[in-house]
């Protein structure tokens, strides 16, 4: 060794410690002279370790660590001023990219006091910020797609939305127009849905929100009178899965059109309650008026798309549907016993 | 107002939605005008003084987006009235001029004329025409 080490021999032991650590350390006298580096310290920024003892930290390498903030931390950190925790230092050096640095500096405290030894601990933390950035890149990226796609399918539906009443307006039939209204809220069902989706997380939809929203949506387009009938939604907080819940809801939005098509024809009031609970794998959803009741015999509507949908849609929710004389009014219950079918409960997923 | 009739201008970028927009307006018994943006939009605007509403989408090609053209219509005119209608509802809706309605898309008809015969008769009470 051409330089002058130090005037004090550090015990072996010590020396032994810092080479070995597996964290970048420099060992540091009070003058800021490297007394010993990590193996670990060397291969990072390489340097020679042959190199390094007796060296001032700021003649390391080829002058790249001769920093002025971070000589007169360490020198802060020497007198006890300041201990650096933390600290945030760039790593320049000709040709090659600048390194991001965490460093943290303490006195080495071994009752010697009057020998002040400095550890430098050093962490070069560019390719994790690297990545930490790359990752919430990832995840803008993602939701202002996933917005973009909401957002498409918004306006899609508008579209179809805008020619079904287009030409709703524009027929003579009222049965044809009757059929086009009830397409229309079907498209309006499956849009609430969509925005219910756009909120929730994890593709679970709250059904409380969703239904009420629904069924808003569903009195605001066809009750002219919204002072003689009403839409009284009670739900429990379940929530279900995103395919479960469409099914739900056309079977709502279809129930919901035929009681208010003909549960009151001259009625001075009337109230249609949904309600829908669950217990576990167990769910009822309940779709009741008290108008008129069911018309028996001849008078029986016949069954048109509605009920099919409703059927075919029970059926796949693996559903009973019963139909009962509320009075005054029907009730339509549809019920699930056992297992639910790609259904959760928040109460039992919490 | 024209004749009695109130005046409705529709902006929407896409044909169909723009033409349905136009028919329930015309449906609701007030008078149509259309725009494809908000610069033809404002051309019509400083053309006539007749307007009682303006019925805009957010999303659109041009200069100004639906927001900042709801903005600018009530600094210049500030007495039409405004609805703004949008496929991305939550971070809309609250970037809007004060009194003005907000609908998500797909937007109901009913909803939509319902929204324009209030804020017409809200200080015009003989003016409103009903479908």
């Amino acid at each position: 060794m051409t330089n002058r080490p130090t005037e004090f021999f550090e015990a072996a032991s010590t020396l032994a410690v810092v080479v070995s650590s597996n964290e970048p350390l420099l060992f540091l006298s009070e003058d800021q002279r490297v007394i010993a580096a990590s193996a670990s310290f060397c291969r990072a920024f390489d340097i020679d370790p042959a190199t390094v003892p007796g060296k001032r930290l700021d003649a390391l390498g080829n002058g790249e660590w001769a920093m002025p903030t971070l000589a007169s931390l360490l020198k802060a950190t020497a007198s006890g001023k300041a201990q650096i925790s933390a600290y945030e230092i760039d790593l320049k050096r000709p040709d090659q990219k600048t390194r991001q640095l965490v460093v943290h500096a303490r006195t080495l405290d071994d009752g010697d006091k009057d020998h002040v030894r400095l550890l430098l601990a050093v962490t070069d933390v560019t390719d994790a910020r690297a990545e930490t950035r790359l990752n919430n890149d990832l995840v803008r990226d993602n939701a202002m797609l996933m917005q973009e796609v909401q957002h498409r399918v918004a306006n899609s539906l508008q579209i179809i939305a805008s020619v079904l009443m287009q030409s709703a307006r524009r027929v003579q039939s009222e049965e044809v127009r009757g059929h086009l209204h009830n397409a229309h809220h079907r498209v309006m069902s499956i849009a609430a849905l969509q925005r219910q989706l756009s909120t929730s997380k994890g593709g679970n939809v709250e059904l409380k929100t969703y239904l009420t929203q629904l069924c808003q949506s569903l009195g605001a387009s066809m009750i002219a009178e919204p002072d003689r009938l009403s839409i009284a939604v009670t739900v429990d907080d379940s929530a279900v899965d995103a395919d479960v819940s469409v099914s739900l809801g056309l079977i709502v939005t279809e129930l919901v059109i035929n009681a208010l098509k003909h549960a009151f024809p001259d009625q001075p009031s009337g109230t249609i309650a949904i309600d829908y609970r669950s217990d576990g794998g167990d769910w009822t959803l309940s779709v009741s008026d008290n108008g008129i009741g069911m018309p028996e015999g001849s008078d029986a509507p016949k069954a048109g798309l509605g009920s099919g949908i409703v059927e075919a849609l029970v059926k796949n929710l693996q559903g009973e549907i019963r139909m009962s004389d509320a009075d005054p009014g029907t009730a339509v219950t549809i019920a699930h016993r056992g297992p639910p079918v790609r259904h959760a409960d928040l109460s039992t997923a919490v | 107002m024209n004749n009695g009739r109130a005046v409705v201008l529709v902006i929407e970028d896409n044909t169909i939605v723009r033409m349905g927009a136009v028919d329930l307006v015309l449906a609701a018994g007030y008078e149509a005008l259309e725009a494809r943006d908000a610069d033809e939009a404002i051309r019509i605007l400083e053309s006539r003084s007749d307007i009682d509403l303006v019925f805009t989408d957010v999303q659109m090609p041009g200069t100004m987006d639906g927001i900042k053209l709801a903005h600018y219509i009530r600094d210049r005119w500030p007495p039409v009235k405004l609805i703004v209608a949008s496929g991305n509802d939550i971070l809309e809706e609250s970037s809007l001029p004060g009194g003005s309605s907000f609908f998500p898309k797909p937007y109901d008809d009913s909803a939509i004329t319902d929204a324009m015969a209030r804020l017409l008769a809200s200080d015009n009470p003989k003016g409103t025409a009903t479908g």
